[in-house]
């Protein structure tokens, strides 16, 4: 196929054709890392395929292919789609206030039937496409600092609003930083971003001292002094360091953790099976895997600089960041170096949910690579 | 855009814009994953060291083993305690683990009732996650097979085979090995060697009395360690013997005790309240401590119950207490020997005679004596005990020269012989009377006669009044004595290793020969001797034995008036002493007994006295020769030369043949 032939109208539009464009090294390496992540999930459980690696395994196969066919929708329909589902998922969201399911202490499920619903996790999808929406019909002027920027400021906030009262502030968290960095992307002048990084750096001491709860507190509390408290809050760090460092060079070998066999490590298969990695493989399995997570957010990040529309680079940048913020965020606690957040590593830990948020995010993602050339029209953006 | 735009150029700005600060942003997401192969790198490579040995101590615990403890011998290596297997049973409580319904089923298997099960429910609820709390010991094999066998089903039970000490003998030794039992929280010090975790090992047993006590730490060991891998629950997954630390064994106790003379005393006291010590006169070796009644110190390793302990600790002939150490009385009349012995060092002409008319009028009273011995010199005052005599040869020498004498003998004296609780005693001079009185300071001269008879204020222990016999019979050395002979083999100081007596050895050999003339042992008869002969004639041919005996007032100071002897009520009887040693000229074991509240030293302590004595004398290969010589041939066979048996006296054999604990039987012809 010849690049004019991809000039024809209407042929970008052929299936053969979107399949042939959709960046199957990406695909690989997602697949190479939930590879590892099923791995380990067998390892740890005694080598045992249940009850982890194989469903775990068997979920992203699944959700592969969603992200696939997600790939193929156009980015038209996400376009006409992004306040929709936004909207869908803040009522959701509500929902999840008046009727969730309780779980840890926290508000996050709606059970529906066989099928448990995470808002929150919607909305990070949900956040990423509004901003987006609204990017693509704002002037640059608009963007950089002009009273509409209120819109997107509600758009991050109320949610943000809703998932920490949950409580999950570290939903809450990804999803205020993701819209935060979605909207520097936008354009937002750099004296604000300087003020409201100072501003948030103000308002931290007050929100850690009183907006709290007992527990949220005790978990930053150790993550500033660990050593304080190993048999409680601190217990989880500190044995995920002895974890990691153990592992030394080139691990423990496969099955031979004994801190994740053992279970001196918690939640092992979900929030610290990096660290069951690290002890197993040591520091150069570490460090590959880093490396396909690297190459995972330049791959995605390079997809929303190649797009065409103001709406695909904004969707997938906002993905791409959600996804970093998830792996960063999970490593630095892993490692001691931030506070137990609950947030997994992503398509590593065991588990569903995230996966899913995941898996269809990339599918935008993919989507935004193979229609970079689609025109979105959003009727009155430009005059805005 | 699908129209063309008059914001053509803003569009191209707002790209511009989005492909710079995507590429910051792509800076700084490589750096965030930079920070952390940074942070792997720390912990990884710098670090590991550290880390690798944290994951060791997570993944392997050390699960003590105790030691086998020491074992305690007497002189000839005979066991007199030792370990024996225990099949235990144990049940800890974890996640999950349902206690009651456990004890409810382990019921099926071992005598569990409803109060024990209580019981055990809440120790086992106080004692921490995980540690076993003993349910049972001593359960039989089949038992204990089927608790094993049933393990699997029941969670936290456990069923090991542990060690228990036992006392095979029982009774007789127990005042002086003492006993071990269950460690009690007060046992538990925060440093020291009572701080080792082992003492909260279940079953772990310390010494509590005696030597058990004394000696506990050279017979506890040092605990072993099992190297096993544990989950982050605490739960043995694996073992690894490779990672073993072997325990180390108890050290072996020696004693000088001797096993076949302690028994025997055991059995001449009976339920008869006392104390006998035998001391061998060349090296102050014990050879026999034994206190009466005794108890069996196997039931303390079980753990008494309360009615048991209330039981012994109310008898009122005290089996708890060993006698031997804490029981001191006035000596009576053994102390004359060192009454006569001062006499003579300080110039006194044991050629003075003084006449017993049975009363003696001085200092504005009647003294009395048992009968009118008539005229007396000292030797022959030593064999009929007058106390008359006694009287005034004490008041010639004076308390304070008395008392240099019988302090010089051991008397009043404590003895480091490894085990606690001996009692001191007394030995009064004017020193103490101006000390201990203040309101009347002075030593008046009323107060000497009793003294000479051993009434009084003196009053002293058994193991004092033998290491006195000892030290006659030695004649030379100031004899100590020991208990312990070796620790874990290493030999301990001798008794023989001390100085000699100040005194003039002619002097020594003059008490001797009176005690001699008191049992009548080298032939001589004298007049009102105090009917010795039979109660100390040992039936053994040439060897025969030189004593003393004492009959000390349990109450009252007047000699002679009141219950005297054995009548009355028991507990106002009087004490019965005999001090002895045997052979008598050549003196090899040295002995005293005390019969708490017997009557007279002479009926109540002498044949208790004469039958240990014999066991020693028989046991002793040389004077063994010498009793066994074969008679000359044509002569008609006879049997040992043995004294009339006096019918009042314990119904004992006199006949070597029959004692118990002999090597050999008859001696040959």
């Amino acid at each position: 196929m010849t690049v004019s032939a991809l000039t024809r109208p209407g042929e970008r539009d052929r299936l053969i054709v979107k399949l042939g464009e959709i960046d199957w090294i990406f695909c690989l390496t997602l697949c190479l890392i939930a590879g590892a992540g099923g791995l380990m999930l067998f390892s740890i459980n005694g080598s045992s395929w249940m009850p982890w690696a194989a469903p775990q395994l068997a979920r992203f196969v699944l959700f592969f292919g969603l992200m696939i066919l997600l790939a193929l929708v156009d980015l038209r329909v996400w376009f006409a789609l992004a306040y929709p589902i936004y909207g869908a998922g803040f009522l959701l969201l509500l929902a999840v206030l008046v009727v969730g399911h309780h779980a840890l202490g926290a508000q996050r499920w709606l059970q529906a039937g066989p099928i448990q619903i995470q808002p929150s996790e919607i909305m990070k999808i949900g956040v990423v496409l509004a901003l987006a929406r609204f990017y693509h019909g704002a002037s640059t002027r608009t963007a950089r600092w002009s009273w509409w920027l209120l819109w997107p400021a509600f758009l991050i906030l109320a949610p943000v609003a809703l998932v920490a009262k949950q409580p999950d502030l570290g939903t809450a968290l990804l999803i205020l930083m993701t819209g935060g960095v979605v909207m520097i992307l936008g354009g937002l002048s750099w004296r604000v971003i300087t003020a409201g990084v100072l501003g948030v750096a103000a308002l931290v001491p007050p929100v850690v001292l009183f907006g709290l709860h007992g527990y949220q507190r005790a978990r930053l509390l150790t993550f500033l002094n660990p050593e304080s408290d190993l048999s409680g809050s601190g217990y989880h760090i500190h044995q995920s360091e002895i974890a990691l460092g153990s592992g030394g060079l080139l691990g423990k070998g496969y099955g031979l953790g004994s801190q994740s066999q053992l279970n001196f490590l918690p939640e092992k298969q979900t929030d610290f099976i990096f660290s069951a990695l690290a002890e197993e493989f040591g520091f150069v399995g570490c460090v590959s895997i880093i490396l396909l997570y690297a190459a995972v957010i330049f791959m995605a990040l390079r997809t929303a600089y190649l797009a065409h529309s103001h709406f695909g680079r904004l969707a997938a940048a906002g993905i791409t960041v959600t996804f970093a913020l998830y792996v960063l965020i999970n490593g630095a606690m892993v490692m001691g170096l931030a506070p137990v957040v609950g947030v997994p590593m992503p398509l590593l830990s065991y588990g569903g949910t995230v996966m899913l948020t995941v898996m269809v995010g990339f599918g935008l993602v993919l989507s935004v690579r193979v229609h970079r050339y689609s025109e979105v029209t959003s009727g009155k953006g430009s005059l805005m | 855009m699908a129209e063309p735009s008059i914001f053509f150029e803003e569009v191209n700005e707002r790209q511009g814009i989005f492909h710079r600060r995507a590429f910051v942003l792509g800076g700084i997401a490589g750096l965030g994953l930079a920070a952390l192969s940074g942070r792997l790198a720390q912990l990884q490579l710098i670090e590991t060291q550290r880390y690798e040995k944290l994951s060791a101590s997570n993944q392997f615990n050390f699960k003590l083993m105790p030691p086998p403890r020491g074992l305690i011998v007497d002189r000839d290596g005979v066991v007199l305690a030792s370990n024996r297997p225990n099949f235990r049973l144990m049940v800890a409580r974890d996640k999950g683990s349902d206690v009651p319904g456990t004890l409810k089923t382990l019921a099926e298997f071992v005598p569990l009732d409803d109060k024990r099960q209580a019981r055990l429910i809440k120790d086992i609820a106080n004692a921490p996650k995980r540690a076993p709390v003993e349910v049972m010991e001593d359960m039989t094999w089949e038992q204990f097979s089927a608790i094993n066998l049933r393990g699997p089903e029941l969670p936290g039970v456990s069923a090991d085979m542990g060690e228990v000490r036992v006392y095979p003998h029982g009774g007789a030794f127990a005042h002086v090995i003492g006993y071990v039992a269950k460690v009690n929280k007060d046992d538990i010090t925060p440093d020291g060697p009572n701080s080792d975790p082992i003492m909260l090992n279940p079953g772990f047993r310390i010494g509590k009395q005696g030597v058990e006590k004394a000696f506990d730490l050279d017979l506890r060991g040092k605990p072993g360690a099992q190297k096993v891998e544990v989950d982050a629950n605490g739960r043995e997954v694996r073992q690894d013997p490779a990672g073993d630390v072997p325990a180390v064994p108890g050290k072996e106790i020696r004693l000088t005790l001797d096993a076949d003379i302690q028994l025997r005393a055991e059995q001449v006291f009976g339920e008869e309240s006392g104390a006998a010590v035998m001391m061998d006169c060349r090296n102050g070796d014990i050879l026999c401590m034994f206190s009466g009644p005794s108890f069996d110190a196997n039931r303390f390793v079980r753990g008494l119950t309360g009615a048991e302990y209330k039981a012994l600790a109310e008898y009122e002939r005290k089996p708890l207490f060993n006698k031997a150490l804490t029981a001191t009385y006035p000596p009576g009349s053994t102390f004359k020997t060192m009454v006569a012995l001062a006499a003579l060092e300080n110039g006194y002409d044991p050629k003075t005679q003084h006449v017993c008319n049975k009363t003696w009028f001085w200092g504005g009273r009647l003294w009395h004596c048992d009968e009118a011995h008539g005229v007396q010199d000292l030797h022959t005052a030593i064999a009929t005990s007058c106390d008359i005599y006694f009287y005034q040869c004490a008041l010639s020498v004076g308390p304070d020269k008395i008392a240099r004498v019988a302090k010089a003998f051991g008397l009043g004296t404590l003895f480091d012989i490894g085990i606690p609780g001996q009692k001191a005693g007394l030995v009064p001079d004017t020193a103490y009377k101006r000390r201990t009185f203040p309101k009347d300071p002075v030593w008046h001269a009323g107060e000497t006669p009793s003294m000479g008879i051993g009434q009084g204020y003196t009053h002293l222990n058994p193991l004092q009044l033998c290491v006195q016999a000892a030290r006659l019979g030695n004649g030379r050395k100031a004899l100590h004595p020991r208990l312990v002979r070796s620790i874990g083999g290493v030999e301990q100081k001798s008794g023989a290793a001390w100085g000699d007596l100040p005194f003039d050895p002619k002097n020594i050999d003059f008490v001797r020969n009176g005690m001699a003339a008191v049992t009548g042992a080298a032939g001589e008869h004298i007049a009102h001797a105090t009917g010795m002969g039979a109660a100390s004639d040992l039936g053994l041919g040439p060897i025969k034995m030189a004593g003393k005996t004492g009959t000390a007032q349990a109450q009252g100071y007047s000699g002679g008036t009141g219950a005297h002897g054995a009548v009355g009520d028991w507990k106002k009887r009087d004490h019965a002493w005999f001090i002895c040693f045997a052979p008598y000229d050549e003196p090899r074991y040295a002995m005293s007994v005390l019969v708490e509240h017997g009557g007279f030293g002479a009926t109540a302590a002498a044949p208790k006295a004469r039958e240990i004595m014999r066991v020693a004398l028989l046991k002793d290969p040389e004077l063994r020769a010498k009793i066994e010589k074969p008679l000359p041939l044509p002569a008609a066979p006879t049997g040992p030369e043995s004294g009339d048996i006096v019918p009042d006296l314990p119904p004992t054999p006199v006949d070597p043949n029959s004692q118990p604990g002999l090597p050999q039987g008859t001696p040959t012809a």
